[in-house]
């Protein structure tokens, strides 16, 4: 009995779908046109990954290529370098992540106490500034900034005596790291924290006069009501950046790292699909390397949402 | 309410059917390109230049290419008008490998694609998308009358058929590798000679004493110099050697890393470097610090596989300063107890620089070879470097060579704007018949009104350059094993030379090296130089040598 009501039920509720998609069919043909693009654009090409398993030839198409298995696999994984690559890739994201990820926070956090405006207004556009320039301007700036001869950098350290002789400072691999970090920490951290400025605008502010009343100091206010308001927004984020822990840049190590003695700390997965794929058009082998980053990326971002979930915050 | 959410469905409705129309259409139009209009005329018709309108479509497989438009300046100008012939281009916008696979997946290639020799030729003949040029070789025939039957036979793919149109061929050395010296800095020291490795040695740590803001040996990017180095401590040999990783020794081709020349050509530079006598940027710098430093004369010596690029603006410009001032180009430097004239700082092959190809989109191939044939002609070659008839040359000489007019001389900046507007159009240069004009021209002007480049070419580098014709092509497709291994190799040997120039002593550079060849053992190097021998006799072969 109860069965058959709840049967009843459940068909009642998928007759009220079907009916209800219709009543607003005029709406759904807005949203068709948007699951059709991401359908085509991210769905169809999928089919493209089957490359990874052929010896692609580009004449033949998907059709007429052979089927390899798990070659191009195993020709990454048993790579001299492999392990060196793999290395980089998540040192250099994690390091990011470590310092890069919660910069802009601060930033903001400090911007949100700023009382003067036109202060606020002149950091924050000088902040963001640099994320519009490209790479290459980015690297021929800090190229000629880190020369050895008449780079800005060595000059001002031997006027002031710290150094006798200039430092070779893109030619020794302990200073990589470092120099790539700070490049990626100017470049993005002014137009990162414009998202975090916006979500601490929205926070209420009678919550601060209550506080305030209350006796709560500026440094309490800020660990007790503006950081937790934008909690939500900053585990979005660090979720995603989860995700992209396999991409740890590409054009910034390209450019930087030119000198090949700087390769045992450079290289990173997408540099070297790059040099070894791309350029030499080996479309099977580039194809299995970004399936294997892919299938990576999609597990972090699972687990970290995971992790998030019990914060209450979680993407899904 | 229920009007309006018509009109809306209404709307939405008209929106879709174009969408649905377009991406149904199309198809039709492709097919018949493959086959079309093969079979134009029989074997003794020739295709005139001029009589018909000829529409030719190009690419140019380079990221920085693109074709300026076809007309705009007075030669092409000239050619649309007397020839007939228009060119569009494809633009690569930047990206041109990607753009070039975009084609060939969709079966929508150009007439003709002008590209480096190997490994996209190679591609694209094996995957049936060139036109084979043999059946016009002998009805246009200024290809075999100024590259010659050896060359064509070089350029020849596996199958016996030629396939690419060459660019900038050449017979005869060319090549611009070798040691610039700055002239005031020089004299100011007392000229001291500059003959050894040991000379050059001296000099710079003199030039280091005196001249503390001043580089004393500028290699420019990638460190170019040291490879130019090399040579100084090879007999008959070239920096070529570097760059297919591998020397001959007999019959094989050995490894580099091995090599006791090599060796002791990184010793040296690495010693140079150790000392901060060659540029700490050396590996690291971009063109633009190389240019500012030979231009304003902050380098006392300056090597690099074309110093003269750099060296004549730069040699101009001190002269404005100091009539007495410039830079000159010394003899190629050898270790002591070498005999210098067996010393090569450069190399050069008769294939010049890359090739054009047609393609079987191409309606009528045999029209385009025609026009390519044409250009490389000394008519075309004439009106695209000196411009139209008339002007700045008038008619041949018996020899075939055009003869300047007094307008040549006196109007230098006038004639040199033709050649740089047609820059992006040079697609079949002729280096013999261009060089053998210019050198004519040169021979009867005075010394100081002679151009700093050409006079070093006569008088040093096009004597000091190698014949790497042999070396041409031996390199293995990546997608095959010895490919992959070229691939691992290729970088062992580019992190080896950085670390080796890096190096705190000489035990330690050896140390790098013996390293680097038990590394690239590791993955197949033997396997690798095996390869590259068997090609490079086939070569020796095809050359007669």
């Amino acid at each position: 009995m109860r069965a058959e009501s709840m049967h009843r039920r459940q068909f009642k509720g998928n007759q009220r779908l079907v009916t209800r998609y219709f009543r607003q069919f005029d709406l759904q043909m807005m949203v068709i046109p948007g699951l059709l693009f991401i359908f085509i654009f991210n769905y169809i090409l999928m089919y493209g990954v089957l490359m990874a398993f052929q010896d692609y030839n580009i004449f033949e198409g998907m059709a007429g290529s052979e089927w390899v298995g798990f070659k191009h696999f195993e020709r990454f994984f048993e790579d001299p370098r492999f392990l060196e690559i793999m290395r980089n890739t998540i040192v250099l994201s994690v390091l990011k992540i470590l310092i890069c990820f919660p910069a802009p926070i601060i930033l903001a956090l400090m911007l949100n106490e700023v009382r003067h405006m036109m202060f606020k207004r002149a950091v924050q556009t000088i902040t963001y500034l640099p994320h519009f320039l490209s790479w290459v301007i980015v690297a021929g700036f800090a190229t000629s900034i880190l020369a050895t001869d008449n780079g800005s950098l060595n000059m001002a350290l031997e006027k002031i005596n710290l150094i006798d002789k200039p430092i070779n400072f893109l030619s020794i691999p302990e200073y990589f790291w470092t120099i790539i970090i700070s490049t990626n920490l100017w470049k993005s951290i002014g137009f990162a924290s414009i998202v975090y400025l916006a979500a601490v605008a929205g926070v209420d502010q009678q919550l601060y006069e209550a506080a305030s009343l209350d006796g709560a100091s500026k440094w309490k206010q800020i660990f007790l009501i503006t950081i937790p308001s934008i909690m939500p927004v900053i585990v979005i984020f660090f979720i995603l950046e989860i995700g992209n822990l396999l991409n740890a840049g590409f054009e910034d190590l390209l450019l930087l790292g030119s000198n090949p003695v700087l390769r045992e700390v450079s290289d990173v997965i997408d540099t070297y699909v790059y040099r070894v794929g791309i350029s030499d058009g080996l479309y099977s082998y580039a194809a299995a390397i970004g399936l294997f980053k892919a299938v990576i990326s999609v597990g972090l971002l699972t687990l970290a949402n995971q992790l998030a979930r019990k914060s209450g915050n979680s993407l899904w | 309410m229920i009007s309006s959410r018509k009109i809306w469905i209404m709307i939405m409705v008209l929106c879709f059917v174009p969408i649905i129309i377009s991406g149904c259409k199309d198809k039709e139009s492709n097919v018949e390109a493959d086959t079309g209009g093969k079979e134009k005329r029989g074997n003794d018709e020739l295709f005139k230049l001029g009589e018909e309108p000829l529409e030719i479509t190009m690419f140019g497989n380079y990221d920085w290419y693109t074709m300026p438009p076809w007309g705009e300046d007075v030669a092409t100008k000239w050619i649309k008008e007397n020839k007939k012939v228009d060119i569009t281009a494809i633009d690569g916008g930047g990206n041109a490998a990607q753009r070039l696979s975009t084609m060939i997946a969709s079966n929508d290639l150009p007439d003709f694609i002008w590209l480096d020799k190997g490994t996209d030729v190679e591609r694209l003949r094996k995957g049936g998308a060139l036109v084979p040029l043999d059946p016009y070789l002998d009805k246009y025939t200024n290809l075999q009358e100024w590259f010659g039957e050896s060359g064509i036979n070089m350029l020849r793919s596996e199958d016996g058929k030629l396939y690419q149109y060459p660019n900038w061929y050449n017979a005869k050395p060319f090549g611009n590798a070798g040691y610039v010296v700055n002239k005031g800095i020089y004299e100011e020291l007392g000229s001291p000679p500059l003959e050894t490795t040991e000379d050059l040695y001296n000099y710079l740590k003199q030039v280091k004493e005196n001249y503390p803001n001043i580089t004393p040996f500028e290699t420019d990017v990638e460190g170019q110099g040291i490879n130019v180095l090399y040579s100084a401590f090879a007999e008959n040999q070239s920096p070529a050697n570097i760059r297919i990783n591998a020397v001959p020794e007999g019959d094989k081709l050995t490894s580099i890393f091995t090599n006791e020349e090599y060796v002791e050509s990184l010793q040296y530079a690495s010693k140079l470097y150790r000392e901060g006598l060659i540029t700490q940027d050396a590996l690291t710098q971009d063109r633009d610090m190389v240019t500012e430093k030979v231009s304003s004369g902050r380098v006392a010596v300056y090597a690099s596989a074309s110093p003269t690029d750099l060296a004549r603006p730069g040699h101009y410009n001190l002269q404005e300063e100091d009539s007495d001032d410039g830079y000159f180009m010394v003899w190629p430097i050898a270790k002591a107890g070498l005999n210098k004239d067996n010393i090569y700082p450069g190399a050069y092959d008769m294939m010049g620089w890359n090739v054009s190809v047609i393609t079987k989109s191409a309606e009528d191939p045999e029209a385009v070879f025609a026009f390519l044939d044409w250009l490389t002609g000394p008519e075309g070659q004439s009106v695209l470097i000196f411009g139209p008839e008339g002007k700045y040359w008038d008619g041949f000489d018996e020899e075939g060579y055009p003869q300047f007019t007094e307008k040549y001389v006196s109007d230098p900046e006038g004639a040199g704007k033709i050649e740089e507007d047609t820059l992006n159009f040079q697609w079949n240069g002729n280096s013999n018949f261009l060089d053998t004009a210019k050198a004519k021209f040169t021979e009867t002007l005075p010394q100081e009104d002679r151009n700093w480049t050409t006079h070093w070419q006569n008088e040093i580098t096009w004597k000091t350059q190698y014949d790497a014709t042999a070396y041409l092509g031996i390199d293995p497709l990546p997608e095959t094993t010895e490919g992959q291994i070229q691939q691992s190799v290729g970088e062992i040997a580019e992190v080896a030379r950085a670390e080796a120039l890096n190096a705190k002593s000489d035990e330690e550079v050896i140390k790098i090296l013996e390293e680097a060849e038990k590394s690239a053992q590791s993955v197949g190097y033997a396997d690798l130089l095996a390869y590259k021998t068997k090609e490079w006799q086939k070569n020796l072969e095809t050359l007669g040598k």
